[in-house]
């Protein structure tokens, strides 16, 4: 901001206070006592990404490193972003308002695919070359890391090194071997990706070809050079009592989404619902104890003033000591004027208890997933929830004063009929007549039922990886059918876009061949394009045609389960073989017990940790 | 059933601070936001409202608009105690960032509807900036009407009409130092009459054509609220 007055230009734009850091517990360094700086990039607004946790994680655990100093860049709205082309301005981190191409190591969080378009927008605006091909010597080592890049290929072309799996041990690593080359004079490009291809967890495309055969699948990956290993292993944090957690906050002063203390509670998920992909590349599931939550809590209390603890993790209430940590929390929680909230409420686990305890439930909405429309279903993809546990726990919120609850839903399952679709307005209803079971008197409003149905995408290492994606007409077909079947005033109907959902199974299911379409929407102005307002699926269909992509062939085509699959580059110690049974057990409608009540063998546990449940 | 106490009663801590440079783009309901945390984590000995969501209390003199910066914004806080003044001040300091500074924390004797005045430097940089612009920019602002169209909270709807807002202007002293116009104007902060400085810059646009170039690099300019007076411009504090 030195260089140019900027000041008329953010007056000129939505909510300046997004550009201009100098919040409270933010950390600044000495950038010339510093070896390594490190630009974390987040592809989405500032609102959104303060409020990951993952990026919370790890700016703390980076900035702990010796001679590191991390800094954060959060993507520019598209007023911002037109004014910066316009005036040449580059994108900036906070903290010391340089340019990207100051830093030696950027890193992007990749936690939706749609964020796509917008990594290689950023690197546009720091004038940073967007692919990892073109870059030169002095240019930063662009890192990808999130939930996304477990298939790493379709961005992999862009990124000179890929994190796979937990981030908080592997990126001090990074750092330490950059600060140790560049500290003997040994650095050269190519010389630390060798060196860093063989760290735990990282995963360095460039020294990886791959081969198709003539009907367009995979032949093989091969590495080139021997030392390079030929598939990368998921790192995990072995034990999370004994990993950093953060102390402070970066305090934002505007408003962001999620505004509060995080805490997460453990790791993994004992569930195994078969659609879910977080489900299966967090396993083992390592949980923290009440004790070392608690601390965290308290402390976080202390340095941020914030007034409300939200408690995540995949399924909140599988967590074993659950009570143990509410009443820790609850202690003093009440006297300190903070309340709890908890995001995620799995159906049969909804407690009068948990009501009367946690006052996001007590003053909130309430919100339940059964996911599919009919038990059939239920059972295909694993949700192990009746209509029973939903009538019972709906019965509850009614009972303790709620007049309005969520359903969400899913179109576009594997085996889906018409008749699961009926299956979802059937099931709304009975929870609308469910609220008519209570005497008159005590329900003074009308009660209100939200159904929200969004599209299944085949997700890489989930049991349905290998299913074909329901047509885009006919996701519209049913989304159509479902309006027709829903007759009641008191429920509402809403659906998502079917449209994202193909372009996101498409750029989930991908292989490297899409890196040019990705690369032109950029060039052609695509960005925040998980934004509704900046999708286009026109465009998108455009890029792919004039790079010669075929859509269908990742998303409505089957997977062969004898093909190579695009992430089979990547270990997540869950293992085809467990996906493969899981798959038939889909087909044969039959469930598989939790983690807690019986080890299905799923393989994760040679990753090691404090896996409890693992056999 | 709901318990009806009595509400506790209560002391009123008043913090003079200032919130400059990049804090100018905070918007004043997040600076309430920002309060917020800030005497939460200070450990003052705050008065709650009471009912079902309790909350602290704190009333803001003459809220700013995003781009003004301010060396007197005054806040009134609720105590139920009443901790000495170096204390509170110190405490407030120590988790404030460096460009939102408390400079006094009292116990006051005055109300805050008494601030009637606000004195403010604008500094604009220009195109076709020089003495005489300056001297015609104080000759206007001076005159019998200074039009401003008022925005319109609803921002689909037609255009305002053109508002006289001399009424609001009590002092204007122009300047020009080499590069920018340097206006120094007392304009009014009654709750009834307030005239935000914002105004007298559209209005000096709408009338003398300044910043008009479109260039947003080239032309920009700067509000800084300096100083606060009560209706017989004695200081206010």
């Amino acid at each position: 901001m030195e260089q140019k007055n900027i000041s008329s230009v953010l007056k000129s734009v939505e909510k300046p206070g997004r550009y201009i850091g100098g919040e409270y517990n933010r950390i600044i360094k000495d950038k010339d006592s510093v070896s390594c700086r490190f630009a974390f990039c987040f592809p989405d607004t500032y609102e959104i990404g303060m409020s990951n946790l993952g990026v919370r994680i790890l700016y703390d655990v980076l900035n702990r490193a010796e001679g590191v100093w991390c800094e954060r860049v959060y993507a520019p709205w598209e007023d911002m972003k037109g004014k910066m082309e316009e005036y040449s301005i580059p994108l900036t981190a906070l903290e010391s308002t340089d340019e990207l191409s100051k830093f030696d190591l950027v890193a992007f969080s990749l936690q939706y695919e749609m964020c796509y378009t917008t990594v290689l927008s950023m690197l546009r605006l720091a004038g940073l070359p967007i692919w990892a091909g073109e870059r030169g010597e002095d240019c930063p080592i662009i890192i990808g890391g999130g939930p996304c890049v477990y298939n790493p290929e379709p961005i992999a072309d862009f990124f000179d090194l890929i994190n796979i799996g937990e981030g908080e041990e592997v990126l001090p690593e990074i750092c330490a071997l950059y600060q140790e080359m560049k500290g003997d004079g040994s650095y050269t490009r190519e010389g630390f990706l060798r060196r860093a291809a063989s760290i735990e967890g990282v995963y360095i495309p460039s020294l990886y070809e791959v081969s198709y055969n003539p009907d367009g699948t995979i032949r093989e990956y091969s590495p080139r050079y021997s030392d390079i290993p030929r598939k990368i292993k998921k790192r995990i944090i072995k034990n999370l009592d004994e990993a950093p957690y953060p102390e402070k906050l970066v305090m934002p002063y505007i408003e962001t989404v999620h505004d509060r203390i995080v805490l997460e509670v453990y790791r993994g998920c004992i569930r195994g619902c078969r659609f879910c992909q977080a489900g299966m590349v967090y396993r083992p599931i390592r949980e923290k104890s009440p004790e070392v939550l608690c601390r965290n809590a308290k402390c976080l209390y202390e340095n941020s003033g914030y007034d409300e603890i939200s408690l995540i993790s995949l399924s909140i209430s599988d967590y074993s000591r659950l009570p143990e940590l509410t009443d820790g929390l609850l202690s003093w929680t009440d006297d300190a004027r903070v309340s709890l909230s908890l995001p995620s409420l799995r159906i049969d686990s909804f407690s009068e208890e948990l009501m009367r305890k946690v006052s996001s439930v007590r003053t909130g909405g309430i919100t339940f997933a059964p996911e599919a429309g009919t038990q059939r279903l239920r059972d295909v993809i694993n949700k192990n929830v009746s209509e029973e546990d939903l009538l019972r726990s709906v019965g509850i919120a009614f009972r303790g004063g709620k007049s309005n609850v969520k359903l969400y839903f899913m179109n576009g399952l594997p085996t889906e009929t018409d008749e699961d679709i009926a299956g979802i307005a059937a099931l709304a209803k009975r929870v609308v007549h469910e609220y008519y079971t209570m005497p008159k008197e005590e329900r003074p409003r009308g009660v209100g039922v939200t159904v929200s149905v969004s599209c299944f995408v085949p997700k890489p290492f989930t049991p349905f990886q290998w299913e074909r994606q329901d047509s885009l007409e006919s996701l519209e077909r049913k989304q159509e059918l479902l309006k027709g079947f829903i007759n009641d005033k008191k429920i509402k109907y809403s659906y998502h876009d079917a449209r994202v959902s193909c372009i996101e199974a498409l750029l989930a299911r991908g292989d490297r061949r899409l890196a040019p379409a990705i690369a032109l929407m950029a060039e052609e102005g695509a960005m925040l394009e998980a934004w509704d307002e900046y999708f286009d699926y026109e465009k998108w269909l455009s890029a792919l045609e004039r790079t010669g992509v075929d859509m269908d062939f990742y998303t409505t085509r089957g997977f062969s389960t004898d093909e190579v699959l695009p992430w089979d580059i990547i270990d997540i110690g869950v293992t085809k073989q467990f996906l493969l049974r899981e798959r038939e057990r889909a087909y044969e409608e039959k469930t598989t017990p939790s983690c807690m009540e019986k080890c299905s063998g799923c393989g994760a546990n040679k990753l090691g940790g404090n896996t409890r449940w693992c056999n | 059933m709901v318990q009806l106490t009595p509400n506790m009663p209560y002391i009123t801590l008043r913090v003079k601070f200032v919130k400059r440079a990049e804090l100018q783009y905070i918007s004043h309901l997040d600076l309430v936001r920002t309060m917020h945390k800030i005497i939460a984590r200070a450990g003052l000995p705050l008065w709650y409202t009471m009912g079902f969501n309790p909350k602290p209390k704190m009333i803001f003199a003459a809220p700013l608009s995003i781009g003004t910066e301010s060396e007197c914004e005054f806040v009134d806080i609720r105590l139920v105690d009443r901790p000495p003044e170096e204390e509170v001040l110190r405490h407030l300091n120590a988790n404030m960032t460096e460009n939102m500074r408390a400079v006094a924390a009292y116990y006051p004797e005055t109300k805050l509807t008494d601030l009637k005045w606000l004195r403010y430097r604008i500094a604009v940089k220009t195109e076709g900036a020089s003495e005489a612009l300056a001297a015609a920019c104080a000759e206007y602002l001076l005159g019998d009407e200074v039009l401003v169209k008022k925005k319109s909270r609803d921002k689909r709807s037609e255009e305002q009409p053109s508002v006289n807002i001399r009424s609001g202007i009590r002092e204007i002293i122009a300047g020009f130092d080499g590069e920018c116009i340097i206006l120094d104007a007392v304009l009014s902060a009654d709750a009834s009459a307030f005239l935000n400085p914002e105004y007298v810059v559209s209005a000096l646009r709408g009338a003398l054509g300044i910043l008009s170039s479109g260039n947003l690099l080239a032309e920009y300019y700067s509000v800084l609220r300096t100083e606060a007076y009560r209706e017989d411009m004695t200081p206010f504090d």
